[in-house]
Parts: structure tokens; C-alpha cells; sequence
């Protein structure tokens, strides 16, 4: 057993069960989330046929990515150099050679092929690279930036690698001893001249450059070598790399050594991470693309392997933060699950119950900020149903007791709450410190008209507004003028007005009606952070 | 910049006449307006009850007390107007409001007494039709149901009941659950809760186990926001009986009712009206004024050729005061007023001589315009009308209402 054939069954073995490992997942965290409902309609034939076609055309065109030209284009330009590299390279032995009679690697078109799909895969890298760099830093984690570093590794040190091999007198050696072990040592060195001279090969010794040598190492070459190798300016990348060093280093044998490893050893480390994070897009989110067939809304049958299978379908391409409505909460907030990708990462580990109580109180956050506007679900490259897991999971949260700010505050009376906090500082809100509900000014006008609780639409829908709001409007004004701003602060009045401003614009004395409810919610907000341990 | 004929600055009675009325004349109308005096109206149009207010005489003859008034007090804004211009003032503005949902009678000439929520019997000149069974019922001494709502502080029938206990015997009274709504009552969410054929049938089968020999049933007046009438006789269909409202505490939904009615209809007579906006800043000139309505970025710039300002008192923002002076809030016209704070109030806060504060507000000439710290006609087409006119107190004399369409009326026809 050689370290070929070990690295290969390890990664491979690692391939396979991290792959079934996550594949569970999509099952374990998909129950997790709750039964979906049966409210979706279920597509007839006509529809499943275009789903398909919308799901293959997602999938080979990445039509989802097509938005942005830097992303697709990088992309593209990878998938279509790479995936070559892994099923004709890559897996030479089992698909190329029993394929194509006579194959070699060191052969045309493949020799040439091979350089063409690395560069193209090292241009559209690149590509992705820069566009992660520009646009996507500060959403970008380790598995990122890991997957761009080997798949860029291994493309590099392959044509490293190349070169080495080209430049490697041992190699010329060895091929010598195998296929033309009878050479004298004129046929010899006129081959060697030869090589030397088209091919690129780095010999210590001085080679003759006479015309009928090098002739002779030509027919010599026709004979023996030119039946399993093409001209190596074929390899016109690994080639024009064999300059860059110089030809004073012969370093030709350690370098293949080296990069040998170095290259088989990421593409086994490469296969060996498949499942891990972002590694597995490729797989997941391809899944996820056909399944999806092609739609951009919130349409398509939930079920509970599909809601797994979106949890890990996340390219980390970031363009759901990008596009989030609520993005201006982020910036005021700092909460970095009120944006999507970094919801759906946590939502995900609150589903493995991998989170931490800090971090369960931001997700609950992010979830009741979300207003469900679409957007992230029409942005998808992924094609991920958003939408379905942001009202489903926001569904489960309450239900487990995991309400938000709003759910929090109901969960005592206002007395209770009163009670708790007449003892304490309860800080001012604005921009001075001294918010409008703190200054006497603000109440200065009010004569108990109640035209703020005639016209509002909260106190109007209720049947009972002592039974279902606490305080009606000019009560909670009533009460701030005293001074009792802790009995008015878990008013469910305060935590249902929708500021509308009708209060405010009816009032006939100037009174901010609303926008004192808003500071109010505001400060209980705060208060309630405070008490999670988050601010 | 917006040009119009005429901008009427106020939409409470003063301000909504005058703009009915310029329209009507044919002339383009603006006008601005928040909530303000009208919005706690009981929804009576009083034209002039007592005089003179030391005496708390009360007249049954309006016009014989405007003679005896305008003998007695020269600078009342009553002297700017004939009573031929009040009649017909009234009359038009009436017919608008049955136009629009709010029927309005009277008895010609005389003032008619009509229950209020405290119990005590008021004279007025106008009332909504919703209201005269009350008077019938009272005049007959018929014996009668009020029906009062757990929860709605407005209205006690039994209070009335007690209050004229000894004048209408044959009152009796019924507390009972209002549909659909528990807890505390606000009369604007009732009013619009009638508009539900169900829930007058809920409210009706309530109130009928108490009716038994009544002849007339009374309700606090939550009876339908924009069609009073239709809810009206839909519950005397019900009941088999007469039925009446009796305005609640302020604020009663009759301020909604008539802004609700204004609302529709002086817009189809061409007025533009600027809601909840209050004028901002006021320039004037030769050719007119130029307004700002609002501020920020709502506001609306606008230029008159003449100028109506029917802002009211301080609750409707036309006056506003410091510790120690009233001014004008649109132009800062000079304000008649007490010499200095100290005078504002006599001690007794029900002095039957009222207070100086009460009857301080804008002087004007003849035709209505006011006048400036020199005594010199401010501008040539800016009139005043309403509650800012100075001398008079309408509330101990019971003219408010009245007081404001006359003195609309005289403002346009001056213009």
C-alpha cells in the first residue's frame, strides 16, 4: 500500500460517510423545523416536466448566479475547467484510458487540454476570489476562504507540477531505462540534445547542438517516445512556467517530488472535506437547484427533506445580506442574525441544539426582525426556499417559547412587569438622553380628551382595550405625567400600536402621542436585551 | 404655488361655513384645519340663549335676546350681523348638512330646551333630527327609557334621571352590555360598530326586556358615525318606539359627524382642503397672501387673494398665550385682551360674570375685518369669523355655533 492508493481509499471513505452524514442532516434538521403545511399547490405533470427544465437550466447555465456578471463569469469559467480536470484527469484511470484506446497523458488533445481547463479554472478562481474579497469580506468565514485556498492549490501545484515534470532529467531517465534501454551513447545524447532542445528537459551535462545530432535525435524520438508523447509546448502553461526558473537551479527532481505530494495530497484533502461546509456546494446546492425547477418565489411544495436540504445548500455567496430589506436594522443593531446568510448558519445550529443561549436570543431576534418581503428568496443563487424556512422557523421558535422582544414582553402583566421595574434606572432614550417621555413639556397640553384613543385603529379592532391593551393612550400619557413610566412600559397598548401617527396628528394639544409609544417600546426593548445578556 | 380666491384658515364651525359659503358663491376656496373646538361640540347649533350673562337669563326668543344684546353690548361681533343674515346663514348651512347625512330642525324663532349628559336642560336654536324625540318626550313628560353602557364613562342615565327627578318623573333607567365591546367604551369605535345591521339587532333585543311601558327610548349618542339616520330608524323598527340621543361628555362623536359630513362634501363644491395642516407661515402683500400649510416635507405653499381667519380660540390653535399674554397665531394680529395676567380670572371659577380672559380675541370693523395695533383695517381682504372674535363669551351665552355661520357668512359676503 503506497501513499497513492491509502490517500485515495481515506478520502474517499471520508467523501462517502461525511456525505451520508450530511445527508441525514437534511432529515434530522428538517423534522426539526416542524411539519410543513399542505397550503402549497401540488404540481401536475405539465408542471413537474417544467420544473425539470427550470431545475437543468439553473444547474448547467447557473442562470440563479446570472445577476452578477463577476460571479457568474468566475463561476463559469471554474466549473467549466474543473469538472473536465476531476473526470478526465483527476479519474484518468477509470474513465480516459478505458474510453479512449491509446490515451496518455502526455498526449494531445489531453496534454493540452488539461493546461487549457487549468487555466480556465485558475481565471474564473480568480474571478470568484476577487469578487469575495471586494464585495463579501465581512460576511466571509474559514471554510471560505479554505475551499478558494485548495481548489487553488491544487491547481497551481499541478502545473508546478507539470513543469517540474517536464524540467526533470530523472524522469527522462527513468522513461530511458523502461523503453530504450538498448540506446548507445550517441543515439543517447542526440536524444537527450533533442528533449532538451523542444522539450524543455534541464540536463547538467553541456549538450551538443550539431544540425545531424539533433536530426538523429529526432528520428530517434519519432521511434521511440513520440507514440506516447506530444510535444510539450502543448502544455503551453506548465511550459512557460519551466522559465521562471532558472537554468543555473537544477531543482527539476525535488520540485516533482514535491509537488507531487503537494498536489495529490490537496486533491486527496479536497475530496477528504467534501462534506464539510462549504465543500459540499457543489453537491447540496446542485441537489437543491434541480429540485427547486427553476422558480424564484415561495412556491413550491415544502417538504421536510427539501427544508434540510435548503439549510444546506448555502453557497455563502452572500447576496441575501446584500439585498436584505432590514439590512439598516443590522447596521443600527449590530445583530448579525437579522441577515439572512448568517440566520440561516445559526438556524441551522440552533436545529442541531448547537447554539448558544446568547447567540439563540440573536437568532430569535433575526427571525422576528425579518419582514418576510421575498427578497433573499428571489436573490438566492442557491435557489433556497428562504421564505418557507424563515416563516416556518420563526413558527417553531414561538412555539418553543422563543418569541422575540414582543413574545417576551407578554409573558408577564403590566403590573408584573411595573413591579419588577419601579426599583431600577430606567434609562432615557433619544439623543440627549432625555427622551420625550421623561420631559414635562410633552404633557403639558394634554386634557384628557381621549380624541388619541377615539381614533386609534389598535384600541378599535379591540373588544375589550382594558382586557387586551392594559392602557388605552391618553391613560399611558396620564400616567407618564406622573412620572410612573415603569407601569406604563409593559402596557401591551405600547407593544401593539403600529405608529400610525392618527394619535399624534388628531391630538388638539400638540401632545407626540406616538412617538412617546415608540420611545416607550423602544426602552422595554432595550431593557429586555439587557436582560438577555445581549446589547 | 397654488392660487385661489379665497383661503379660509380654520375647519371648525367658522371655518367650514366659510368655506360652504364662498363656494357656493362660486369663488375658489383653500382651506387649512386641524382638530380643534369643533371636535368636543355636543353637535347643537346654539344662536343666543342668555343674556345678560350676570343674570343667567335664559330667552325663548333668540332675536328678541339679539335686540336686547345688541342694545347692551356694542362691540359683541353679533353687531356686525342682521338677523336676516343669520336666517339665511342658518338656512344654508343646514340645508349643506342634510345634504350630507345631518338633518338639522328647529322651531322658527324660538329656542327649544334639549336634555344634556349631566341632566340639565339646554337651550338651543338647531338640533340634530336625532335628537328632537328628546325634546318631544320632554315637553310631553312622556315616560321614558334611558338607556345608558357599562363601561362608557360619557353617559349615566341614571344621573339624568336623578338630575330631573322632580321635573320628569316618569324617567327610567337601563344599563346594559354594548355588543361586540367590553371593558372601557370610546363612543367614536361604538358609532362606527352601528353601522352593523347585526349589532343593532344585538343591541335592541338587549334593551327591549327593559322598554315596558316606556313611550320614548334615549341613548348616549354613539348612534352611527355617517348615517345616523338609517341606524335611527332601524332601532325605532326594532323597539317599536321613538327614539333619541342625548350627546355624550366631550368629546360626543357629534365633532366626527360634522367633519365627517364637511369632509365629503366640500370637496365635491370644489374646496381644497388641506387636513390636519395648520399654517406655518403667513405673508401679506397688495395682491394677497401667500401661505405655507404645513411643514417639512408635506407642506403646501399657497396664494390667496383674500383671506378668512376662522382659527378659533386656543383649542383650536387661532390664539395661543405665554404666562403673561395672548397673541394671534397666523398674522399676530393685535389681541384685545386684559391689561395684564392678574385680570385674566375673577377668583370664583363660576363667577356668573364669567372670565375677561374668556371674551379676550381679535377686534374688527364692521364688515368683519381686523384691525391693526393702530386701529387701521389690517388688510383690506382679510375678515375674521368665529370663536377668535373678540367681546363676546360663548359659552355662558350660548351662541357658539351660531355666532360662527353668521359671522362666515358676513365675512364672504364682504369679500
Amino acid at each position: 500500500m503506497d501513499f497513492f492508493s491509502i490517500g485515495l481509499v481515506l478520502a474517499c471513505a471520508s467523501a462517502a460517510l461525511g456525505a451520508l452524514w450530511r445527508m441525514r442532516g437534511w432529515f434530522k434538521r428538517g423534522v426539526a423545523m416542524g411539519r410543513p403545511g399542505q397550503d402549497r399547490p401540488r404540481p401536475g405533470v405539465l408542471g413537474i416536466l417544467g420544473m425539470l427544465v427550470g431545475g437543468l437550466a439553473d444547474l448547467v447555465l447557473l442562470r440563479r448566479t446570472m445577476r452578477s456578471p463577476l460571479r457568474w463569469t468566475g463561476h463559469t469559467l471554474l466549473i467549466l475547467g474543473f469538472g473536465p480536470l476531476i473526470v478526465l484527469h483527476a479519474m484518468d484511470g477509470v474513465v480516459t484510458r478505458p474510453f479512449f484506446a491509446g490515451y496518455e497523458p502526455t498526449l494531445d488533445p489531453w496534454q493540452f487540454l488539461r493546461n487549457l481547463f487549468g487555466l480556465l479554472s485558475v481565471l474564473g478562481l480568480t474571478l470568484l476570489f476577487l469578487n469575495r474579497c471586494m464585495t463579501l469580506k465581512k460576511f466571509s468565514k474559514l471554510q471560505d476562504w479554505t475551499l478558494i485556498a485548495v481548489v487553488f492549490g491544487i491547481l497551481i501545484s499541478g502545473f508546478l507540477l507539470e513543469s517540474f515534470k517536464i524540467m526533470s532529467a530523472g524522469d527522462f531517465k527513468r522513461m530511458v531505462d523502461d523503453y530504450f534501454v538498448e540506446a548507445e551513447s550517441e543515439e543517447l545524447i542526440s536524444l537527450k540534445a533533442y528533449w532538451a532542445r523542444e522539450n524543455g528537459v534541464r540536463f547538467r551535462q553541456f549538450l551538443p547542438t550539431a544540425p545531424e545530432l539533433l536530426e538523429l535525435g529526432a528520428e530517434l524520438h519519432e521511434d521511440r517516445c513520440a507514440g506516447c508523447h506530444s510535444p510539450t509546448s502543448s502544455a503551453f502553461v506548465s511550459r512557460s512556467m519551466t522559465s521562471l526558473v532558472p537554468a543555473s537551479l537544477y531543482i527539476a527532481d525535488q520540485g516533482r517530488d514535491l509537488f507531487w505530494y503537494v498536489h495529490v495530497g490537496l486533491a486527496f484533502l479536497g475530496l477528504a472535506l467534501l462534506p464539510w461546509g462549504k465543500f459540499f456546494h457543489p453537491v447540496a446546492t446542485g441537489i437543491n437547484l434541480l429540485t427547486r425547477g427553476g422558480t424564484r418565489t415561495a412556491d413550491t411544495p415544502t417538504h421536510t427533506l427539501a427544508r434540510g436540504l435548503g439549510l444546506d445548500a448555502c453557497t455563502r455567496c452572500g447576496q441575501c445580506s446584500l439585498h436584505c430589506s432590514v439590512a439598516p436594522a443590522h447596521r443600527v443593531l449590530g445583530n448579525p442574525d437579522i441577515l439572512p446568510m448568517d440566520k440561516l448558519a445559526d438556524l441551522r445550529c440552533h436545529l442541531d441544539d448547537r447554539l448558544s443561549p446568547g447567540r439563540s436570543a440573536a437568532l430569535v431576534e433575526g427571525s422576528h426582525i425579518c419582514t418576510e418581503c421575498l427578497r433573499c428568496t428571489q436573490v438566492c443563487s442557491a435557489g433556497i426556499d428562504l421564505q418557507d424556512l424563515w416563516m416556518a422557523s420563526k413558527k417553531s421558535l414561538t412555539e418553543a417559547g422563543r418569541a422575540g422582544v414582543d413574545g417576551e414582553i407578554r409573558k408577564r402583566t403590566a403590573g408584573e412587569w411595573a413591579r419588577e421595574l419601579a426599583s431600577r434606572d430606567l434609562g432615557r432614550v433619544g439623543g440627549t438622553g432625555a427622551g420625550l417621555a421623561d420631559r414635562a413639556e410633552s404633557f403639558w397640553g394634554c386634557v384628557q380628551c381621549t380624541t388619541c384613543t377615539g381614533v386609534c385603529p389598535v384600541v378599535a379592532v379591540s373588544e375589550d382595550p382594558s382586557r387586551d391593551l392594559d392602557l388605552a393612550p391618553q391613560q399611558i400619557m396620564n400616567l407618564l405625567r406622573m412620572g410612573l413610566k415603569a407601569q406604563t412600559l409593559g402596557a401591551r397598548m405600547v407593544w401593539s400600536c403600529t405608529t400610525c401617527y392618527k394619535c399624534q396628528e388628531h391630538c388638539p394639544q400638540g401632545v407626540p402621542v406616538a412617538d412617546i409609544l415608540y420611545e416607550l417600546r423602544q426602552l422595554g426593548a432595550e431593557i429586555l436585551r439587557k436582560k438577555e445578556g445581549r446589547s | 404655488m397654488k392660487n385661489y380666491d379665497v383661503m379660509v384658515i380654520g375647519s371648525g364651525f367658522a371655518g367650514m361655513a366659510a368655506a360652504l359659503f364662498a363656494a357656493e358663491r362660486g369663488l375658489s376656496v383653500a382651506q387649512t384645519g386641524a382638530t380643534g373646538g369643533i371636535d368636543f361640540s355636543t353637535g347643537f347649533i346654539d344662536l343666543l340663549a342668555v343674556h345678560p350673562i350676570a343674570e343667567q337669563k335664559v330667552w325663548e326668543d333668540p332675536f328678541a335676546a339679539l335686540a336686547a344684546l345688541r342694545r347692551d353690548l356694542p362691540d359683541h361681533p353679533y353687531c356686525r350681523v342682521s338677523d336676516d343674515e343669520i336666517c339665511r346663514a342658518l338656512e344654508q348651512f343646514t340645508t349643506f348638512l342634510g345634504h350630507h347625512g345631518l338633518c338639522y330642525r328647529g322651531r322658527a324663532g324660538k329656542n327649544t330646551l334639549t336634555l344634556t349628559a349631566a341632566g340639565t336642560m339646554k337651550p338651543t336654536y338647531l338640533l340634530p333630527c336625532t335628537a328632537w324625540n328628546g325634546v318631544k318626550a320632554w315637553e310631553m313628560k312622556a315616560p321614558t327609557l334611558l338607556v345608558d353602557f357599562s363601561g362608557l364613562k360619557g353617559l349615566s342615565a341614571r344621573q339624568i334621571a336623578e338630575v330631573r327627578k322632580d321635573s320628569w318623573p316618569n324617567l327610567k333607567v337601563a344599563r346594559i352590555k354594548f355588543p361586540g365591546m367590553g371593558g372601557e367604551l370610546y363612543p367614536e369605535h361604538m358609532a362606527w360598530s352601528m353601522a352593523d345591521p347585526a349589532r343593532r339587532a344585538e343591541l335592541a333585543q338587549n334593551v327591549a326586556p327593559h322598554i315596558a311601558d316606556a313611550k320614548y327610548v334615549g341613548f348616549p349618542a354613539v348612534l352611527g358615525m355617517t348615517d345616523t339616520a338609517a341606524v335611527l330608524s332601524h332601532l325605532e323598527e326594532l323597539l317599536d318606539r321613538p327614539v333619541f340621543e342625548i350627546p355624550t361628555l366631550p368629546p360626543s362623536i357629534a365633532g366626527p359627524r360634522l367633519r365627517a359630513a364637511f369632509d365629503r362634501g366640500l370637496p365635491g363644491l370644489g374646496v381644497r382642503t388641506y387636513t390636519q395642516k395648520l399654517i406655518t407661515k403667513a405673508a401679506c402683500s397688495e395682491e394677497g397672501f401667500s401661505f405655507t400649510a404645513g411643514s417639512g416635507s408635506t407642506s403646501v405653499d399657497i396664494f390667496a387673494k383674500s383671506a378668512i381667519l376662522a382659527s378659533g380660540r386656543f383649542f383650536g390653535k387661532g390664539l395661543r398665550s405665554d404666562r403673561h399674554r395672548i397673541f394671534e397665531a397666523v398674522f399676530d394680529l393685535p389681541v384685545s385682551q386684559p391689561k395684564n395676567r392678574s385680570l385674566w380670572h375673577r377668583p370664583d371659577f363660576f363667577d356668573p360674570n364669567g372670565h375677561e380672559v374668556n371674551q379676550a380675541g381679535i377686534e374688527t370693523d364692521a364688515n368683519l375685518r381686523p384691525l391693526d395695533a393702530q386701529g387701521r383695517v389690517f388688510h383690506p381682504r382679510l375678515h375674521a369669523a368665529g370663536a377668535i372674535l373678540a367681546h363676546q363669551d360663548w359659552m355662558r351665552m350660548k351662541c357658539g355655533a351660531g355666532l360662527a355661520i353668521a359671522t362666515a357668512y358676513k365675512a364672504v359676503a364682504s369679500l
